[in-house]
């Protein structure tokens, strides 16, 4: 019997004027993998947020693997952390460290006090971290610098580092989104594959609908901050999802708006986003 | 602001003058140049003043031919004395270096403005990079002498305490300017708040706060020379003892033994500073490793094999500095008890034998030195800067001899030109002003350079078009372009040019350090609390007014 390992009820977030998120409802059982999809500021990193407890609720209630997150502090918000993965977009790793002590960053919560330098972590660890990278087939850049890496390999990184807190869960905002096509391709798969192996939960939101239809096993689709689809991939087919969108939009400016976003984001995964990070990282 | 045009009806009949948007600048705008256009005029006089013109130079050069017939040669201190002098000097100027460098990582992380804790821990931290920057060395030294007597702990507390300043200040810079994007990561996979600056933030900023704390250790090195004269054990002691007892070619030898020490650790740190610059990215190539186990022996590649032996290296330097200081520990312990009895001797604060007129005399003097210095560096280094700037030199060859020039000027110690320049031509503040405003030629010019090649190229390029010369060029698009950033450029050095300033008159050179050297040396501690408090007010007040001139030229 299947138990939610996310449970999100009447979830309101409000930034000064804008309200992010409205009314927000959402069940999700162990082992499921499940798409966020919806347009830019339609609230998917917000709620994505809300689950990691990087961002208190305005109101509602957020349950996370039987705790509720908005009112853990110091310490056991920093354990539920540790047993929740996040990957990033623009994949945050530390430019000048190494690739193994950015894996290795992810053991931070188990650990006591600040570490520096890899002598600092223990060996045990040392191996964990290395076998993460072998499993994202990065094994033979261990030393190198996080900086020195494409931004397929650093997303890779980004996943072994998720991995490395041994998550239940593993949520990641838009992934793929400053990758070329094909590192898309395989960044989605590893994902997929690592989850199938290891039982994990996850959320992954995207903006791509045909990524999101072969990805994911159910899709909950947002627009304004509020939860308008929510549905297996299974036997579902792109024009529907289209179809659904379609209803919810009230005006013809908005309909127009999320044709143009769709398929400007099936045609080309924007890959002049991950420059910024890339200046960043020569600084 | 801009007003609008008249009224139509009346535009036809009136001229373009008329009709044309009158400019109206901000009031803020317009207090700042008068600001500016008073600070000229007092330059102006302060160059006046203090007697600077070429026939003065000129007589100078007559008492410096006459002084080395008089000294004949230059004589050094026997070898193994000079080597045990020049070990202290060393080991006394990095270990307080080191501990600023230490001291200013809780600071900065207090003082930046993404890591503080609170507005009253940023406010808390931000008034001790201040007063620490604003309170001169030699001051902390002429106290430290008083509670540890003997030793090289004065020195040490005096350059350390001194130099948290600068370093937490920049630090806490680099730490406000940080990707938040890793420290974010570290955050989400549940580190605390400790691991997420050690993890998160520290690698970003590691860099940036080595190079600083390099930069620092120079200056520590040069100003070193001017805590010998308040009693702290070293080269400089050597040199005012020297000095003081009419021994001319001793003292000379001790100046140009620190002179060469200044200008090799200078070579040693930007060598220092370039390597970790460039060598900081190489990187090993992929692993041959196949196996997990295997791995986990990181391979000794060149890179590794350099950064472990040069990490060995620097520590072994930083410990034989602190051993070659040696710290008599228990003093930390003993001198809690000895600082009520001095702290009351310091207070309340008075002029004693001296007038108010007599001391804002000179207080004054050591605005005019600074002020006058800095016009004279100023027009130095416009011209040289502007020759060493890509976009105004008139071939390569002119911009690398330029650039050459203010790097070596750079690698002047201006203290040690001033002692040395006083001590020669035996005259006071003219000499000092000279060795300053000398000094900051090769920081300026850089800095005015680097702007000039900075302004855009467009503006330049339509005034050639339309058949200009080089000259019309630069006066019509390059300098006014530039000039927000060098009004930037000469507040900054008048701000460095007081602190500099304010020492110079224990050395010799005039102002109101002459009177903090013989208050310290009379035992008159209440006048010595007044001086300082005046040299406070006065820095604080040219920081920010610098400030608020940055600010409003930008
Ligand atoms: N820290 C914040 N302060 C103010 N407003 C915010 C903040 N974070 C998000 N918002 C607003 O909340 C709304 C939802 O933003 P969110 O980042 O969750 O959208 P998103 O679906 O992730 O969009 P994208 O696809 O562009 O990443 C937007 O209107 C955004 O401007
Ligand atoms: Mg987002």
């Amino acid at each position: 019997m299947p138990s939610p390992v996310i449970e999100v009820r009447d979830l309101d977030k409000r930034f000064d004027r804008t309200l992010a998120l409205q009314g927000v409802e959402l069940t999700i059982d162990r082992g499921e993998i499940v798409v966020l999809l919806g347009l830019s500021g339609s609230g998917k990193s917000t709620l994505l947020r809300h689950l990691d407890g990087l961002e208190t609720p305005t109101s509602g209630s957020v349950r996370v693997l039987g705790e509720e997150v908005p009112r853990l502090r110091g310490r056991r918000l920093r354990a539920l952390r540790g047993r929740v993965g996040f990957v990033f977009q623009q994949f945050e790793l530390v430019p000048s460290l190494t690739v193994l002590e950015n894996v290795l960053t992810g053991s931070l919560a188990r650990l006591r006090g600040p570490r520096l330098g890899l002598w600092s972590y223990p060996r045990r660890l040392k191996l964990a971290a290395l076998g993460h990278l072998d499993r994202v087939g990065l094994l033979d850049r261990a030393y190198q610098r996080a900086d020195t890496l494409s931004g397929g390999q650093q997303q890779r990184v980004a996943i072994a580092r998720a991995l490395m807190q041994e998550p239940e869960i593993l949520l990641a905002d838009e992934p793929v989104a400053s990758l070329d096509p094909e590192s898309s391709e395989q960044v989605m798969a590893l994902i997929r594959e690592i989850a199938m192996d290891a039982g994990l939960t996850v959320v992954c939101s995207l903006h791509q609908v045909d990524l999101a239809l072969a990805w994911g096993d159910r899709i909950v689709g947002l627009r304004g901050g509020r939860l308008v689809l929510d549905t297996p991939t299974e036997g579902l087919g792109k024009a529907e999802v289209m179809e659904i969108y379609g209803r919810v939009a009230t005006a013809t400016a908005e309909l127009e708006a999320i044709e143009t976003e769709l398929a400007d984001a099936s045609s080309e995964a924007s890959p002049e986003r991950a420059e910024p990070l890339a200046e960043g990282a020569g600084r | 602001m801009t007003a609008l045009a008249p009224a139509p009806h009346a535009a036809t009949a009136a001229s373009v003058a008329e009709r044309a948007p009158k400019h109206r600048p901000s009031p803020e705008r317009i207090a700042a140049g008068l600001t500016l256009a008073a600070l000229v005029v007092a330059s102006l006089f302060a160059l006046n003043s203090l007697g600077i013109s070429l026939p003065s130079m000129l007589e100078s050069w007559s008492n410096a031919e006459r002084f080395f017939t008089r000294v004949g040669s230059i004589s050094f201190p026997e070898p193994l004395e000079l080597v045990q002098l020049t070990a202290l000097t060393l080991g006394i100027v990095v270990t307080g270096t080191l501990f600023a460098a230490i001291c200013s990582v809780p600071i900065a992380y207090l003082a930046a403005s993404n890591t503080t804790p609170g507005p009253g821990w940023r406010a808390a931290a931000r008034f001790i990079t201040v007063f620490t920057r604003a309170l001169p060395d030699v001051v902390l030294a002429m106290v430290f002498v008083l509670l540890f007597s003997l030793g090289s702990l004065p020195g040490i507390l005096a350059i350390g305490i001194h130099s948290i300043g600068m370093i937490s200040k920049l630090f806490a810079d680099a730490i406000e300017q940080i990707d938040e994007g890793p420290r974010r990561a570290v955050r989400a996979a549940g580190g605390s708040k400790l691991q997420e600056f050690t993890s998160g933030i520290l690698p970003q900023v590691l860099p940036s706060w080595v190079a600083t704390v390099l930069h620092r250790n120079d200056i520590n090195l040069r100003g070193s020379v001017v805590l010998g004269y308040v009693g702290v054990a070293g080269l400089g002691l050597e040199m005012s003892h020297a000095f003081k007892s009419l021994n001319y070619s001793l003292g000379l030898g001790v100046a140009i033994v620190m002179f060469a020490l200044c200008v090799l650790m200078e070579i040693i740190s930007s060598a220092v500073r370039r390597a970790m610059l460039h060598g900081g990215r190489a990187s090993g190539g992929p692993l041959a490793a196949t196996t997990v186990e295997a791995a986990a022996r990181r391979p000794w590649t060149g890179s590794r094999v350099r950064t472990t032996v040069w990490g060995w290296v620097t520590a072994a330097l930083l410990i034989g500095a602190i051993a070659v200081c040696n710290i008599q520990w228990g003093d930390l312990v003993t001198v809690w008890a000895k600082i009520p009895p001095v702290a009351a001797q310091f207070w309340p604060p008075s002029f004693g034998a001296y007038d108010w007129t007599r001391m804002s005399g000179a207080m004054l003097e050591t605005i005019a030195i600074a002020l006058a210095a800095a016009v004279l560096t100023l027009l130095a280094s416009i011209v040289i800067g502007s020759f060493a700037a890509r976009n105004v030199a008139p071939n390569p060859g002119t911009r690398a001899g330029a650039r050459f020039l203010l790097v070596g000027i750079r690698g002047v110690p201006e203290v040690i030109l001033a002692i040395v320049l006083i001590v020669i031509t035996g005259l006071g503040a003219q000499a000092g002003t000279l060795a300053l405003a000398f000094g900051g030629i090769g920081l300026a010019g850089k800095l005015i350079a680097d702007s000039l090649e900075e302004v855009k190229g467009g503006p330049e390029r339509a005034i050639t078009a339309t058949g200009a010369s080089r000259f019309q060029r630069y006066a019509a698009a390059t300098l006014p372009q530039g000039a927000p950033a060098i009004i930037g450029h000469s507040f900054y050095l008048l701000d460095t040019n007081i602190r500099a300033a304010t020492i110079l008159g224990i050395v010799g050179g005039g102002g109101i350090g002459y009177y903090l050297l013989n208050a310290g040396q009379g035992s008159n501690y209440g006048v010595v609390t007044a001086i300082v408090l005046m040299i406070l007010v006065t820095v604080l007040a040219v920081e920010g007014l610098a400030m608020w001139m940055r600010r409003v030229f930008r």
